[in-house]
């Protein structure tokens, strides 16, 4: 939710990269600096990673990174079958998935409106969506349970993927209006002469032409929602609908932290994350950058 | 092209998934409730299962299915956190549980009775005999007023299980520096006065969260007397913050950073930070609770330890556990009734004893290991004195913050132990007044 979401670096990086072959010493400090950064970023990961695999004796009588004498995988055995995590792990993808297709629906229709259409009271719209997206989750959480309570769909994934689907399509149209606003108006026109109608030349001309923008923010909405604590905590009450970051909740006693088996659970809890971005990182590197006229 | 067909097929997978969740998610809210009305009781707890209160419910729960034929218990188990944050939400729907374990005291259970989501359970707490297991100071988390109150009024909860704050000792190191178990507090100042003679900083503690200032509030009780602590904790009276009790402990703590007692880089550490340190044998000393117990039992295998009653104190910081309680929108209310009353049986509670916990109705000669009989035998004797005296944080919401600053304070010794009074009175007054005492 926060304004950092812009996706455009690692394409830039990318770009960057190509011509550093030949060059010279500053590249070297450029590097260094970004070996640095990148230890500092995997360091958490890795101070995890160790406490995973480590007996709570072991943990207790060494220190958080101390090497494992051994390969200890109870804690991991133990939290998958503590908060059955497969079925956490399918709960949450559902919900990511459904969130991710949903959304991206929802923001193309949206900014096909705003951005190409050119609706009387666009800004005004958008500003609306933003202080949606601007809201912190804390002030929805009361109005979304009386509301859910309602309509019946308290304590379901329902509700859960009505309310991202809802959110991450306010940054969704957000984004895409702007990217839509300077789409190409010739190759709208050459559609409308050779007699696409509104619906046809979005489905056959800006979707397609939008695709790698369109593949960007549903990658970036399976993560966001993966990722979501709060509200999936307020709303999925019993354990067969939790989604993973809740289900990791559990392990967070009153006074007491097994740090250990949290260790095991954050490396359950990261890993589908960071495959899924490894899976699809090529597309994001294609970046936002479309509207290019073909 | 590859990339292509690649995202087209995602797309399909998530429609996909989407279109079977709309499914899901409709039934889920129709199958969840218990139709089977009286079939099936549903049991919420945030206890992990290997520790003593987990191992005792889980008994308890074959025993309750034992005696119950036909009726199957639907055990769900939650994160403290998510039970802090929903439970007023959950209580207020027709998907409250029958039974669940709740955090005592005015802010958590205090508030849910005030806003009429737990059912009284005055009655079956007579009729069950609960109220002459436990002990008056084991009650005061039990009951509560109109105004959410605890200390009198109906019940609302049934605490089964005790804690309370102690002195863990490392025997070896003791004995290295020729160390009896010390009785009175002037023993225990010098044999801290001996370990820092050694160049050991002896006690292990964290001002980052409650161990800090639990020791603080230890020492206000070692001057204190009953009606001090009905006064501080249930409003029974004035305090004040610059009498005796709270100057001695002020004064007194900032003097033992002084002394080396505390080392004065514990101000921003965290509980674990102490455990583990004590578990590694670098502090001779903690002072913390029985939480750590049956943790300290698995985890310290380098050297012998044991635990004492803080010497030359009547009171110390200490109450019931957590409390089951029942929703007022519970379908199976008797059900709950006589799972509660299961686990307030002796085998349940001597079980949870023999694992480590602090059981409030069990048997003594019931208990095998000798660790364990030392914690029972410790809170038995606090309770037949009624010598628990709560937690410094309770008074006030947001409380533990405040103290939390005020000890650091100390320990930094960036503020004069007057100075942290008046700090830490200002927030506790505010509340008299909120609450309209």
């Amino acid at each position: 939710m926060t304004a950092g979401r812009v996706v455009s670096a690692p394409a830039a990086r990318v770009r960057a990269a190509r011509p550093a072959v030949h060059r010279a010493p500053g590249r070297w400090a450029v590097l260094a600096a970004l070996v640095v950064l990148a230890v500092v970023m995997l360091f958490p990961f890795l101070i995890v990673a160790l406490n995973a695999f480590k007996s709570p004796a072991e943990y207790s009588s060494g220190n958080p990174l101390s090497l494992p004498k051994g390969l200890y995988l109870q804690g991991v055995v133990d939290f998958w079958n503590r908060v059955d995590f497969g079925e956490k792990l399918w709960n949450s993808f559902l919900i990511s998935a459904s969130v991710a297709v949903a959304a991206v629906v929802l923001s193309i229709l949206n900014a096909y409106a705003l951005g190409i259409g050119r609706v009387r009271g666009r800004l005004w719209v958008l500003v609306v969506f933003l202080v949606g997206n601007t809201l912190p989750q804390e002030a929805l959480a009361y109005p979304l349970y009386y509301l859910s309570k309602q309509v019946g769909l308290y304590d379901s994934k329902l509700s859960v993927i009505l309310i991202f689907t809802v959110i991450q399509a306010a940054f969704g149209t957000y984004l895409l209006s702007s990217v839509l606003g300077r789409f190409p108006r010739e190759i709208l026109e050459a559609a409308a002469l050779d007699g696409a109608g509104r619906w046809r030349a979005l489905w056959g001309i800006v979707v397609p032409i939008s695709r790698p923008t369109l593949s960007v923010l549903l990658i970036f909405f399976f993560i966001w929602t993966w990722n979501e604590f709060f509200l999936p905590l307020i709303f999925l009450i019993s354990n067969d609908n939790q989604t993973v970051p809740v289900a990791i909740g559990v392990l967070q006693g009153e006074k007491m932290m097994d740090a250990t088996m949290s260790s095991a659970s954050a490396l359950l809890g990261i890993v589908p994350a960071v495959a899924f971005f490894l899976i699809f990182q090529r597309t994001l590197t294609r970046g936002v950058t479309v509207g290019a006229v073909k | 092209m590859f990339r292509t067909s690649r995202t087209a097929a995602l797309a399909a997978l998530a429609a996909a998934a989407l279109a079977l969740s709309a499914c899901g998610g409709s039934s889920d809210s129709g199958s969840s409730g218990g139709g089977s009305q009286g079939k099936t009781l549903t049991l919420w707890h945030y206890e992990g299962a290997d520790s003593a209160m987990g191992k005792a419910w889980a008994e308890a729960v074959k025993e309750f299915e034992a005696s119950h034929p036909g009726v199957k218990v639907k055990f769900e188990a939650k994160g403290f956190e998510q039970i802090q944050k929903t439970a007023g939400m959950v209580l207020n729907s027709d998907q409250a549980p029958d039974v669940m374990e709740y955090n005592k005291g005015n802010a958590t259970a205090g508030l849910l009775s005030k806003q009429g989501l737990l059912t009284d359970l005055s009655e079956q707490a007579a009729k069950r005999g609960w109220d002459k297991l436990l002990s008056p100071s084991l009650q005061t988390t039990a009951k509560y007023d109109q105004r959410g109150i605890m200390g009198s009024g109906k019940w609302y909860g049934v605490p089964n299980y005790g804690e309370y704050v102690m002195v863990y000792y490392n025997k070896d190191a003791f004995k290295k520096q020729g160390i009896e178990v010390p009785t009175t507090f002037d023993e225990f100042t010098a044999a801290l006065d001996t370990f820092v003679k050694a160049g050991i900083t002896p006690i292990a503690t964290a001002g980052a969260e409650y161990p800090a200032q639990q020791i603080f509030y230890q020492l206000a009780l070692t001057k204190a007397a009953r009606p001090w602590v009905d006064s501080f904790q249930l409003y029974k009276g004035k305090v004040d913050f610059h009498g005796p009790e709270l100057t001695y402990a002020a004064q007194t703590f900032a003097d033992w950073v002084k002394k080396g007692y505390i080392a004065k880089d514990s101000a921003g550490l965290k509980a674990e930070d102490m455990g583990v340190s004590f578990i590694g044998g670098k502090f001779p000393i903690m002072i913390s609770g029985s939480w750590w117990y049956g943790r300290f039992q698995s985890e310290i295998k380098d050297f012998e330890w044991g635990s004492f009653l803080f010497p030359g104190a009547q009171l110390t910081p200490g109450s019931s556990g957590n409390i089951w309680v029942v929703p007022e929108k519970a379908k199976n209310k008797d059900l709950a009734y006589d799972f509660i009353d299961i686990t307030m049986k002796k085998e349940v509670q001597n079980l949870l004893g023999n694992s480590g916990g602090v059981p409030v109705a069990a048997d003594p000669s019931a208990i095998q290991d000798a660790k364990s009989k030392e914690l029972i035998e410790n809170f038995n004797k606090l309770t037949t004195s009624d010598g628990l005296a709560f937690y410094p944080d309770w008074p006030a919401p947001g409380y533990y913050d405040v103290l939390v600053s005020g000890v650091q304070e100390l320990i930094n010794g960036t503020k004069q132990p007057a100075q942290v009074l008046d700090e830490i009175a200002q927030p506790y007054n505010d509340n008299l007044a909120d609450i309209g005492n």
